[in-house]
């Protein structure tokens, strides 16, 4: 043979053998809650396995626009009275066991949330509204009941109590459960590598415990949309907390990593290009026992309304990692109203001709209140403390009253807000699925803060089920005027969150969005599909 | 001595059962529950359903004496955490990297802090002196968290000799070794330092002089010997306290270790694993002193373990 073919030969079958070495991409990424006991979404919202649920394939989810994309499901339609939903499925999609993957899996996945106790059961019921989902979570309707079935394989129908014209955006969170491996093994599928089966984007290869940390690899199975662009996906908790995350990250360990307040100047400056900033679709309010002394005075919680100078706060304290808050409804959320954000002013003489209304001129007279702040993780961490010791300041000093403030863990502060044991709180709500009632039915009869305000009800009721989107949003715009003039809450600020990425990351994940914002691993299946290395 | 140890062994017993009752009344009489720190409330029939499941729904005494009863079979329970295994499946599982790295903190800083105290002791007032001093201070003084931050800092970001943090592989070991070891180092150091400057002042050593014993045998045979009773009071509890794990060493270097477990047990009300958790450390504390009272007969024949006599 001649040298030179000798030496092209030589070097293709040395390329044929480096290619797949070299084609390996592993993304690290930091994750969320380094405890996690089931692999599965359905089974555990709030104390799932990391990223339990890139490993399913949801009815639908959401790209960085906020589009709501069909993915399981091909399509989707309403019947006449608006109370029916019917979902059709993608042929050919599978179990990673090779089962196949039907409308019966993800029928039985709500079918067992519904008869099990699932932490995540109120969103069924109150964000899907499922015919007799109610009944059948307590005990005094059989499973049967419930208006889901599946009608064959490929098509799934769902029927309302009311019409929920956004059912197709909350089926963002339906993700199948596979029945074959339930049948025999029980929930404990989902405990072991071994018998985890996956129906979306990635496989699961190995899960170390002790700190929560996944690793994922790219399913060869998956045959529907957004399919992974990379080979394997380590997800390690531990590097959440920022603290560790950056020190990691500037070493090589990791791909990206969020920032707390103290980093984003340094990340700024090392690496301006692969600073990302995100608005979380969340929201912390103030919020009350309406029921006893001082708070059962709206004058009062008027005063509060007006007190608060939030571009202040967003300026000084809260700089870089949140903007002001003049509505239950963050920017760019469906629903969000200028009209409602303009009449959040601070305004300290209104407050002050309020709290003399009530009866105490320039906070003579008024009580001692303790506001009530929740230990919290994450971007929550850097900005409700420091915000608490703001309005300590403001609180006294444009109203005249003496505030403290009480900082205790989740479980107790939660207890506190639902049995009434304090006044007034801080409270952070992250939505869960991208809809105006999502917010608007924290503070319906009962939700999250023991509310019942009898006209705000109503208009939060009738806005649910209204089919028309332009009437719908002028309902919730009207509830929350009820708010603005009982003086519900006290809108204070949205945070923000700031990454830096590896340039060795790519994709249109790593592009922001049209409103300036990357929401990164906010929206998982997007984000970890459309990411390349 | 054998009878002192049964007694000692008794009392142990009690030790645990009063330490049993109050870690679990205390458990319980803090408010809210293993579901209650959700953004959103379950609603009192699907709370029902889940404190059933975890067998929380029965009266607290039943559950106090079902658990014990398990205890003395050596079932510690499932913890709410890790609901696929036992609580000593996990135990088990999660100690070894906080045993690893602890332990080896604390055998590499023991002896470390051991001769830097006595090389402050021989050589006193001297740069030596001061150096160990100030190195014990600095140990004692900075906490952890920052030393982790400073260590990560400067050998893993800025002079990239070592990875920044993580497990399976050894050289990722370093840097949390050196974190552990701070502790033990600084401890030891002062410790040694005034018990051999206080033996060196006795009599006796006065007295070896004189009789023309060389130095180094009045250090080593005499001196350490005559010094070492506090050294074993510090030794055990500091290593079980160590090589249990530090939540902070191990969150800045993640460490997939038992150390987190003593903070989220607590937070998230993993009811079978706190106690299981502070069981365990109240055994452990009881044997090591136990122990620690043998080794001081052992090594002061002057010490009579009993009493009696």
């Amino acid at each position: 043979m001649h040298i030179t073919r000798k030496l092209v030969a030589a070097l293709a079958v040395a390329t044929a053998l480096t290619l797949p070495a070299m084609a390996q991409s592993t993304i690290t990424a930091p994750g969320q809650s380094t405890s996690g006991t089931y692999m599965d979404y359905m089974k555990t919202v709030y104390d799932r396995a990391t990223f339990a649920e890139l490993l399913q394939v949801p009815i639908a989810t959401f790209d960085k626009e906020f589009e709501l994309t069909p993915m399981a499901a091909e399509s989707w339609s309403q019947s006449e009275d608006g109370l029916t939903w019917s979902f059709k499925l993608r042929d050919g999609l599978v179990w990673s066991d090779g089962e196949p993957l039907t409308a019966e899996d993800y029928v039985f996945a709500l079918q067992r949330a519904a008869t099990t106790g699932y932490d995540f059961a109120w969103y069924w019921d109150f964000a899907g509204g499922i015919k007799g989902w109610k009944e059948v979570t307590e005990g005094t309707a059989d499973v049967s009941t419930l208006g889901l079935e599946a009608v064959d394989d490929l098509t799934i129908e769902v029927t309302t109590t009311a019409p929920k014209p956004y059912l197709p955006s909350v089926t963002s969170l339906w993700y199948p459960v596979p029945k074959h491996k339930v049948d025999e093994l029980g929930d404990d599928w989902a405990l072991n590598v071994d018998t985890i089966v996956s129906s979306g984007p990635f496989e699961i290869e190995s899960w170390e415990k002790s700190n929560n940390s996944v690793v994922f690899t790219k399913s060869e199975s998956y045959t529907g949309p957004w399919q992974a662009q990379v080979d394997r996906l380590e997800v390690d908790p531990s590097l959440g907390a920022p603290e560790v995350g950056l020190p990691a990250f500037l070493a090589g360990d990791a791909d990206y990593s969020f920032l707390n307040t103290g980093q984003v100047p340094v990340a700024m400056a090392a690496d301006p290009d692969g600073i990302r900033r995100n608005a979380v679709f969340a929201t912390s309010y103030l919020s009350y026992d309406l029921e006893s002394e001082p708070f059962n005075n709206v004058d009062v919680r008027r005063a509060f309304y007006h007190a608060v100078d939030r571009d202040e706060l967003t300026s000084t304290v809260l700089r870089d990692i949140a903007i002001p808050a003049g509505s239950i409804l963050p920017p760019g959320y469906p629903g969000y109203n200028p009209d409602v954000v303009g009449q959040a002013t601070f305004d300290p003489e209104k407050a002050q001709q309020f709290m003399a209304d009530a009866g105490y001129p320039n906070g003579e007279g008024f009580p001692e209140i303790e506001i009530w702040i929740r230990e919290e993780g994450g971007y929550n961490g850097a900005i409700v403390p420091a915000m608490a010791q703001y309005l300590q300041a403001e609180l006294g000093e444009h109203l005249g009253i003496t505030v403290s403030i009480r900082q205790l863990p989740g479980a107790d502060w939660m207890d506190g807000l639902r049995g009434a044991k304090n006044n007034i709180f801080i409270a952070p709500y992250e939505y869960d699925y991208l809809d105006p009632s999502n917010f608007y039915g924290i503070f319906y009869d009962g939700g999250r803060h023991n509310y019942h305000v009898d006209e705000y009800d109503a208009l939060v009721a009738q806005a649910d089920s209204e089919s028309d989107w332009d009437t719908r949003y002028a309902l919730y715009a009207q509830a929350e005027q009820v708010m603005i003039d009982q003086g519900l809450i006290v809108p204070l600020v949205h945070p923000i969150t700031t990454a830096i990425i590896s340039s060795e990351l790519g994709g249109e994940a790593t592009e922001p969005n049209s409103l300036g914002f990357t929401p990164l691993d906010r929206l998982g299946h997007y984000f970890f599909t459309h990411l390349t290395k | 001595m054998l009878g002192y140890i049964l007694r000692r062994l008794v009392s142990v017993a009690f030790t645990f059962i009063a330490v049993s009752l109050i870690i679990f009344l205390m458990m319980h009489a803090v408010p809210g529950g293993p579901f209650d720190a959700n953004d959103m409330p379950v609603s009192e029939a699907v709370r029902a359903k889940l404190m059933a499941q975890l067998g929380l729904d029965q009266p607290l005494y039943v559950q106090y004496l079902k658990y014990m009863w398990g205890v003395l079979h050596f079932d510690f329970g499932v913890p709410y955490q890790s609901p696929g295994e036992s609580v000593l499946q996990l135990l088990s599982r999660a100690w070894v990297p906080s045993l690893v790295l602890g332990g080896l903190g604390v055998l590499i800083g023991a002896p470390l802090g051991i001769l830097l105290g006595m090389a402050a002791a021989l050589n006193r007032n001297s740069w030596i002196d001061y150096l160990a001093s100030a190195v014990a201070t600095i140990g004692l003084t900075i906490p952890v968290f920052v030393t982790s931050m400073l260590l990560i800092l400067v050998f893993a970001v800025w002079l990239k000799w070592l990875p920044a943090s993580g497990w399976p592989n050894p050289e990722r070991w370093i840097l949390p070794i050196i974190a552990y070891a701070a502790i033990p180092v600084a401890t030891y150091a002062r410790y040694t330092r005034s018990a051999m400057l206080d033996t060196m002042s006795r009599p006796f050593v006065t007295v070896l002089r004189a009789k023309g014993l060389s130095e180094r045998r009045i250090v080593f045979q005499h001196v350490l010997r005559n010094s070492a009773i506090p050294l074993v009071t510090v030794f055990l509890p500091m290593f079980i306290g160590t090589a249990t794990g530090s939540i902070f060493v191990e969150a800045m270097f993640r460490v997939p270790g038992l150390g987190a477990y003593f903070v989220s047990s607590i937070e998230t009300r993993d009811y079978p694993l706190e106690m299981a958790l502070m069981l365990m450390i109240t055994f452990m504390y009881c044997i090591a002193y136990l122990l620690s009272d043998i080794v001081y007969a052992l090594i002061n024949p002057r010490i009579r373990v009993g009493g009696a006599e």
